[in-house]
């Protein structure tokens, strides 16, 4: 009562005024609410309208009866049990590889001069589409591809290719490589941001004077911190490696192919009754990404279990040490792949005729650039407006979801924000082919397909967790006190934010609205089941150009994808200094 | 006597009369579909095939006021899968597709769905030039009849390509094809079931290898499946170890064998238009020494087509552009292998001979199938032989 009393009773009072200001500040709670029904409508309308079918109903093929039918085509299908066994070691051993290579790296090169270009590079890397990647690691690992080529005849002594399996082998490990190799800059980028958040330096100067060294630092205190920020990344990577059509289709095995290729192809089938099969069959994708998920949680507590004695043994030496001197040329190895991958596309997009063994074209032309700058204009745009459209409402949900965390932080100094809004992860840690074909049936109810609106809305769903994985950490680590500062100064909570918090936090804003903007580049799935095939975007293009035979034009469309994001980030890491110059 | 005669009359004077009426209602339809836009989904795998549907969307905006718009598709069977979602959604107007590429298995699925509009082929003038006498395929899409439900568009023979540059006489048989690869170990292969191009190469050698290739034309439930089939599997056993990677891996259709085929990989490769070596020539996609050829025994033929689906929303424009598509100037422009090298539907006999100097002013290219190859074919097994073939594969070599 007292409180209330003085609360109006001094209004000038800074203090008071500013913890006023904060907590009337609930309109802020519409925003979790609203990003949550931004994609849990449309994903568990879509869940929904796959499971169905999967119980054996779907009118428009006179199927009414519920049965366990479906479920029984998938389990005779001759390749489902090995395809299943194949997916779980490619999905589990590419994830795992990822998620050890990209700690690994980040603990024995953090802070090397190796370390800041590494950062550097991560972006365009990342820009890089999933299939374009794989097909350039194809074109150039291949026994026809450019490194054999650079070698042959005259130190091979290759006239033709040799005969070896080296991509699609029926192991996987050629998909296994391709996952390993796509996913690691992801998890990179995601350490990147949750290591700001942690104070490095400082403990590991603490340590240092402890007499442990710097590995032994990273593994028996800043691994355990770290690990909670990584855990959703590391977990939607691994689903996305049990669950991805694309990859597979370019580098994964043939006889059999990986489940999810299966479940693709039923959907596809000509006999739609096998439409009851997909489903089911991506029900089961879907059930065993959970149990995956499960799996590696389970493990996650017993080996905080197992490592708890060892954690707090006090022994000094690690045997991390002795991988230190092959962290820089793993690291730089990857980096010159993924250079030489972008470098045979771009030979290829200017070709006219190269073959065996001729380690550059025989023939050049620029014909095919030339003719895509006709034909790309339309897609430009569609790209253009669904990724701008998409990244805006996500920056703005994503940061007055944040914005809310800080209220109710000061509500409750123990709230932990990594445990609020798990549920914004749930796209990535489910497989799209597990509910795109419901998603359509949805907006066809609504009469909302093959609009732009629908594109976008459908883009937010996968935009919007990677905004918020993106943003979170370094929003986060803002010091809220130039935040309080700010306030107080100018009385404003609007002028504040927008003034001082947004001014500071520039960069990682556009960088994560870059990132947003690449993932929504990268869509395929569901711009294609969403606009109908009617909303053409530079990846629709691509892609449909990929099934074809001519590697050229393909070259030039895969290009144009991974330009345009990369515009995007080089306008993300110009800006800042640009604007900060000219304001 | 009186009976037939009075018979013949009366079919006569319908005919004239529907002919009538015919040509005043498709002048109807053609102002109909002005200012209309087409949604046609095509595979767009092909820049050579893109180019084309451009110069055709170029031809009807000209002639007729329509907008045609290519949704450029992966596969035919997405485009299945939309329709029958709009059908679940009670979509029964204003669908998303108004012309859709189309034949085979994924034609069957929308007849049978009642996914289809039509009939209506019989109402385009330009059906009546089509020669359905000698091209029985535009008539029975892999055994189901068409019943004007789909206008044909293009022909298709399964071919062969290879290098004369390396191998001087290409194998003319499945058996001839075996003894190849004994003696060229891994420098053949074949696209894995159930694409559709791996399929057909199963058909085909089931046809050459089976003891009485007449019981495919049967449904397979009429005949002894593991029988008649088994020629087909010694074939194979014995073929894949010595395969392109000992057939441990497959290739995903014909576009990668070409690619294989330019990167020489392998030595003989397949397609499904007796022209496309030529044109991957023109093109740069395929070096000048491939040449293409058939088997003895004659190869699989069919033809492709377009069909309107049931709730299209530009069906009056949909029809005048599946007619402008079976014009002879369409026709004699799509068979020029510089542009796409499709072969015609349409018969030489019912054309004006200006029209057919079109055809006869065509250059042929230079990997061209001779006229007696190209009349050398086989029908396509009855349709219900694809998913046991596929599933029977699928069980030998992919678990």
């Amino acid at each position: 009562m007292s409180a209330g009393w003085n609360h109006w009773s001094r209004p000038g009072s800074n203090a008071t005024h500013i913890k006023a200001q904060v907590l009337n500040n609930s309109h802020l709670r519409w925003f979790p609410r609203l990003t949550l029904a931004a994609f849990l409508l449309p994903l568990g309308f879509g869940l929904f309208a796959t499971w169905l079918p999967a119980v054996g109903y779907l009118p428009a093929i006179g199927a009414h009866q519920l049965s366990l039918n479906p479920w029984q085509q998938v389990f005779n299908h001759p390749s489902a049990a090995s395809a299943l066994w194949l997916t779980l070691k490619t999905g589990l051993l590419s994830a795992i590889l990822a998620t050890l290579l990209s700690l690994l790296l980040l603990m024995l090169l953090y802070d090397t001069r190796f370390w800041r270009i590494i950062q550097w590079l991560l972006a365009p890397v990342l820009a890089f589409p999933h299939v374009a990647f794989a097909a350039g690691l194809a074109l150039l690992i291949a026994p026809s591809g450019w490194l054999m080529r650079w070698i042959s005849p005259g130190l091979s002594g290759f006239e033709t290719p040799p005969d070896w399996l080296l991509v699609k082998d029926p192991a996987g490990f050629s998909l296994i490589l391709t996952l390993t190799l796509k996913e690691l800059p992801f998890l990179l980028l995601m350490s990147l941001s949750a290591v700001h958040q942690l104070a490095i330096r400082q403990s590991l100067t603490v340590a240092r004077s402890l007499g442990y060294d710097q590995y032994q630092s990273w593994l028996k205190i800043l691994l355990p911190q770290l690990w909670p920020q990584l855990r959703l990344p590391a977990l939607a990577v691994l689903v996305y490696s049990l669950s991805t059509v694309e990859l597979a289709l370019v580098t994964g095995p043939t006889t059999p192919p990986t489940f999810a290729v299966l479940i693709h192809r039923w959907f596809n089938d000509p006999d739609l009754q096998q439409r009851l099969t997909a489903s089911a069959a991506a029900t089961l994708l879907l059930l065993i990404c959970a149990l995956a998920v499960i799996v590696v949680l389970v493990m996650e507590k017993l080996m905080q279990r197992c490592c708890r004695g060892w954690l707090i043994n006090g022994r000094r030496s690690s045997y991390l040490k002795i991988l230190r001197p092959l962290a820089a040329p793993v690291a730089a190895g990857l980096l010159i792949i993924t250079g030489l991958n972008l470098l045979v596309t771009i030979l290829w997009s200017v070709t006219r005729r190269w073959r065996f063994p001729d380690a550059l074209p025989s023939q050049w032309s620029g014909r095919y650039w030339l003719a895509s700058l006709e034909q790309l204009q339309q897609p430009f745009w569609n790209t253009l407006l669904a990724g701008m459209g998409s990244v805006l409402i996500a920056i703005v949900l994503v940061v007055g979801c944040l914005e809310y965390e800080q209220v109710l932080k000061r509500r409750n100094a123990r709230f932990d924000p990594s445990r609020t809004l798990w549920l914004l992860y749930l796209p990535l840690l489910i497989p799209q082919i597990a509910f795109v074909f419901g998603l359509q049936t949805l907006l066809l109810t609504l009469h909302l397909e093959a609009s732009r609106i629908s594109l976008i809305g459908a883009h937010l769903i996968f935009v919007l967790p990677y905004t918020f994985l993106t943003l979170a950490g370094p929003y986060r680590a803002f010091d809220e006190r130039y935040q309080t500062l700010a306030i107080a100064l100018c009385r404003s909570r609007w002028r504040a934010f927008w003034q001082v918090k947004r001014a500071l936090l520039t960069r990682p804003l556009l960088l994560t609205m870059s990132v947003g903007f690449a993932v929504s580049v990268a869509q395929y799935l569901v711009t294609v089941y969403v606009g109908a095939g009617r909303i053409p975007t530079i990846t629709t293009e691509a892609v449909s150009l990929a099934s074809g035979s001519d590697r050229r034009v393909a070259s030039v469309y895969v290009l144009w994808q991974l330009l345009i994001p990369l515009a995007g980030y080089t306008l993300a890491l110009c800006w800042p200094a640009y604007g900060n110059r000219h304001s | 006597m009186r009976i037939r005669l009075a018979a013949l009359f009366f079919v006569t004077l319908t005919a004239v009369l529907s002919g009538h009426t015919l040509a005043a209602d498709w002048q109807q339809i053609q102002q109909q579909a002005r200012g209309q836009t087409v949604y046609f989904n095509a595979w767009g795998g092909s820049e050579t095939i893109n180019d084309y549907i451009r110069w055709a969307g170029k031809e009807v905006n000209q002639r007729y006021g329509i907008k045609l718009e290519q949704v450029k598709i992966n596969d035919a069977a997405d485009v299945v899968s939309r329709i029958l979602a709009e059908k679940t959604a009670g979509r029964t107007t204003d669908g998303t597709v108004d012309l859709i590429w189309i034949n085979g298995e994924n034609f069957r699925a929308m007849k049978a769905n009642s996914l289809l509009y039509g009939p209506f082929t019989q109402d385009l003038p330009n059906y009546a030039l089509v020669d359905t006498e000698h091209k029985i395929t535009t008539l029975y899409d892999f055994t189901t009849p068409v019943d004007n439900l789909e206008a044909p568009w293009g022909m298709a023979q399964l071919v062969f390509m290879y290098d004369s540059a390396r191998i001087s006489q290409p194998p003319r048989s499945m058996t001839e094809l075996l003894a190849f690869a004994r003696q060229h170990p891994g420098r053949m292969t074949y696209p894995a079931p159930p694409a559709f191009h791996g399929t057909t190469f199963l058909k085909q050698a089931l046809y050459e290898l089976a003891q009485d290739p007449k019981v495919l034309s049967k449904p397979v439930s009429e005949v002894d499946f593991d029988q008649v089939t088994k020629p087909l599997w010694d074939f194979l056993d014995q073929l894949h170890p010595l395969m392109w990677r000992q057939g441990k891996t497959f290739t995903s259709g014909s576009a990668e064998m070409q690619q294989l085929l330019n990167d020489g990989e392998i030595d003989i490769s397949l397609s499904f238009n007796p022209n496309d070596a030529s044109n991957a020539i023109n093109s740069g996609e395929l070096p000048d020494s491939i040449r293409s050829y058939v088997h003895r025994s004659g190869t699989i033929a069919n033809t492709h087509f377009v069909a309107i689906p049931f709730n299209a929303s530009a069906k009056a424009a949909a029809m005048v552009v599946a007619d402008f598509l079976m014009s002879p100037q369409a026709q004699a422009h799509k068979a020029d292998t510089q542009v796409w090298g499709d072969p015609t539907v349409l018969s030489m006999d019912k054309l004006s001979s200006a029209d057919k100097a079109l055809f006869d002013a065509l250059p042929a290219g230079k990997a061209a199938l001779s006229a007696q190859d190209l009349a050398n074919v086989i029908p396509e097994p009855h349709v219900s032989w694809v998913e046991p073939l596929e599933q029977a594969w699928q069980q030998r070599y992919a678990h």
